[in-house]
């Protein structure tokens, strides 16, 4: 049954592209592709140049940040970075927490510091803790200036839930991931691909904490995502 | 068809739909066949169209609207009324009124508290439910990767944690390049809301992976034909596909402004509905929506993708009128005679005060109430099924002109 309805959209598609318009269209759209692989390749050469402003897309990135209701910390590396989260959790009064196993966040034996803190470690295969968790913390695989927006690639040991169902959402952010803007990153991505052909089964960007505007259009942060969004620059 | 291959090769499935009634039949025999009784849904238009859930309802199994406006909307039993902010037709007031009685909490009238007790409601049934439908924004050949644009996080949740995620889309939806992306993206948020980003933009690329610790088990990829592929077979109406459902021709739009969503009759409003209901349910069933607009162009001038409405609205027009779908006969006779009926009434002025006398008497008899009449016997039921009535006063204003022309003296 279902073959036959797949057959027979594609045979209606297949006519559908019969007429001359379409000819017309694809003869543009080889113009334009044609016109895409030269803006990639100066695309690169935008990347080598970006690596030498760095410090201004970081500057960008902040100011976009914040202007969407994110809250940025400029912390120092390692022990410092540790202690600055454990302060601000017992600031907060936060009980539990759940955190990424990357390698960088591994290193930190960040689990073990806040663990050794009397703070509950909640696993984020568990969704019912996971969803009662008061913070979650991950680390960000790029930033993208122009819009303030952080990528998280999800995998084994960066489970996506980690920073979707925590009420406030703490992610780490290293200087050299900052790039300018999105035409950028889907072309580091597209690398990525065409090298493994596999991309990892979840990517989000965030941008901010979850909004809302549904009711007379008020904004209000933290409808179903986390409502709070800080975000911890490390010195690189 | 890579769209397919790219979807099997990241672990998914794809099925295919030729209409609203197939593709709800394979939701629910997803739903079905893994024994889910309950199913969290994030924003969709496409689900709106094939009326997903009182197919799902039919079969027994229990569908709640996660985003913000849809929720309101449901607990109302209404219909979205704009395809980014389903509620805005309703005031806070209306919304707390509307919670206090569905969902047994106090009266509350902060936004963000009649927020809150939505985020709580719907966290339970995030965590309980079988099965997350989402819609799609865009669908990406080469890598089979469906993309969803947001900001609540609702769609993120729906995706995430249920162990059957499901995403329809319409088939006009599909990219062919991941780099793509970048323009289609950029496009969306700034023409949707004047975001420099939508808050959250999730890529899926199929199910959970082994290893992965959460996401989904399964993912199905629907895709729904439902007349789109007729629409691409035609030159002059075409560009009607090319709309990535960003609402700026509603925003801009000086009769959707006036009129609101619903009097668009089905789920698409709008000049985009205008276009593109005829043409998915059939051009004799919305023929009067090709008319429905001014032809300003303000459409035209803010759509991102840059369809020109005006010239498909008249190609529309034409094809309404060369099919000589006309007004049924009794209809016209009906008009007419009710216009002659009227031309009497206003050049006599005794019939004049008889019919208003008997009207005003006459409308407490159809239930009007608080200066509103809500319904009115066929055929001028058509007027009040999408409006009420205002009710005709007890003293008319000729006799009340007496006494306030005494009042304020002679000018």
């Amino acid at each position: 049954m279902t073959n036959h309805s797949r057959d027979e959209i594609l045979h209606s598609i297949r006519k559908g592209l019969s007429h001359s318009l379409h000819k017309k269209r694809e003869d543009e759209r080889l113009f334009l592709v044609d016109k895409a692989r030269n803006f990639k390749s100066e695309a690169k050469d935008i990347t080598i140049q970006n690596q030498m402003i760095i410090s201004n897309l970081l500057k960008q990135f902040v100011k976009e940040a914040e202007k969407v209701n994110a809250t940025v910390f400029k912390v120092k590396n390692g022990g410092e970075i540790r202690d600055f989260i454990g302060d601000f959790i017992k600031d907060r009064n936060m009980k539990s927490f759940s955190v990424w196993e990357s390698k960088y966040l591994k290193n930190l034996e960040l689990k073990e510091y806040l663990q050794s803190k009397g703070l509950k470690v909640v696993k984020p295969e568990n969704k019912y803790e996971l969803a009662r968790a008061d913070i979650g913390v991950t680390e960000a695989d790029y930033v993208i200036a122009d819009t303030g927006t952080l990528v998280l690639l999800s995998d084994g040991s960066r489970p996506r839930g980690v920073s979707l169902l925590p009420t406030t959402h703490m992610a780490i952010v290293h200087p050299c991931n900052v790039i300018s803007n999105i035409n950028e990153l889907f072309i580091i991505l597209k690398n990525k691909f065409n090298a493994s052909r596999e991309l990892t089964s979840c990517m989000s960007f965030v941008t901010g904490p979850s909004r809302t505007a549904d009711i007379e259009l008020n904004l209000t942060l933290g409808v179903h995502g986390p409502k709070e969004l800080l975000i911890l620059l490390t010195e690189g | 068809m890579s769209l397919e291959k790219s979807v099997n090769a990241v672990g998914g499935r794809v099925h295919w739909a030729r209409d609203g009634e197939e593709a709800s039949r394979i939701i629910v025999g997803i739903a079905h066949s893994n024994k889910v009784s309950s199913i969290v849904k994030s924003k969709s238009m496409a689900t709106e169209e094939i009326e997903l859930n009182s197919a799902l309802e039919k079969a027994g199994i229990k569908v709640v609207e996660t985003d913000l406006g849809e929720y309101i909307v449901q607990l109302a039993g209404e219909r979205p009324s704009h395809i980014l902010a389903p509620a805005v037709h309703k005031t806070k007031g209306d919304i707390s009124k509307l919670f206090s009685d569905k969902l047994d909490v106090p009266r509350f009238s902060d936004p963000q508290e009649l927020t809150k007790v939505a985020r709580d409601r719907l966290r339970n049934e995030f965590l309980n439910a079988g099965m997350g439908v989402s819609g799609v924004n865009f669908a990406v050949a080469e890598t089979g990767t469906v993309v969803i644009v947001e900001n609540e996080g609702n769609a993120r949740l729906t995706t995430t944690v249920p162990k059957i995620h499901v995403a329809l889309m319409g088939i006009e939806k599909i990219i062919p390049r991941y780099e793509d992306l970048s323009l289609f993206l950029t496009l969306l948020a700034r023409s949707a809301t004047g975001q420099k980003s939508s808050t959250y933009v999730s890529f899926i690329s199929g199910a959970r992976r082994k290893g992965d610790l959460d996401g989904p088990a399964e993912f199905h990829l629907v895709l729904l034909d439902n007349g789109r592929s007729k629409i691409l077979a035609s030159q002059q109406t075409i560009e009607s596909l090319y709309c990535i459902r960003c609402g700026a021709c509603l925003n801009n739009c000086p009769v959707y402004r006036k009129v609101g969503g619903h009097s668009y009759g089905w789920v698409y409003s709008g000049p985009i509905g205008a276009i593109i209901n005829p043409q998915l349910i059939g051009i004799d069933k919305a023929s009067e929506l090709p008319f429905a607009s001014s032809l300003c162009g303000a459409c035209k001038d803010v759509c991102p993708v840059k369809i020109d409405f005006p010239k498909v609205l008249l190609e529309l027009r034409q094809q309404v009128v060369s099919n000589k779908i006309k007004k049924r006969e009794w209809d016209a006779l009906l008009e007419r005679l009710g216009v002659k009926l009227w031309r009497f009434t206003v050049e006599h002025k005794r019939a004049y005060e008889i019919f208003s006398k008997l009207f005003y008497y006459l409308q407490y008899a159809w239930g009007a109430n608080q200066g509103r009449l809500k319904s009115l016997p066929f055929p001028f039921s058509r007027w009040t099924e999408e409006r009420d009535f205002p009710t005709i006063a007890r003293t008319p204003f000729r006799k009340r002109w007496k006494t306030i022309r005494k009042e304020i003296g002679n000018p």
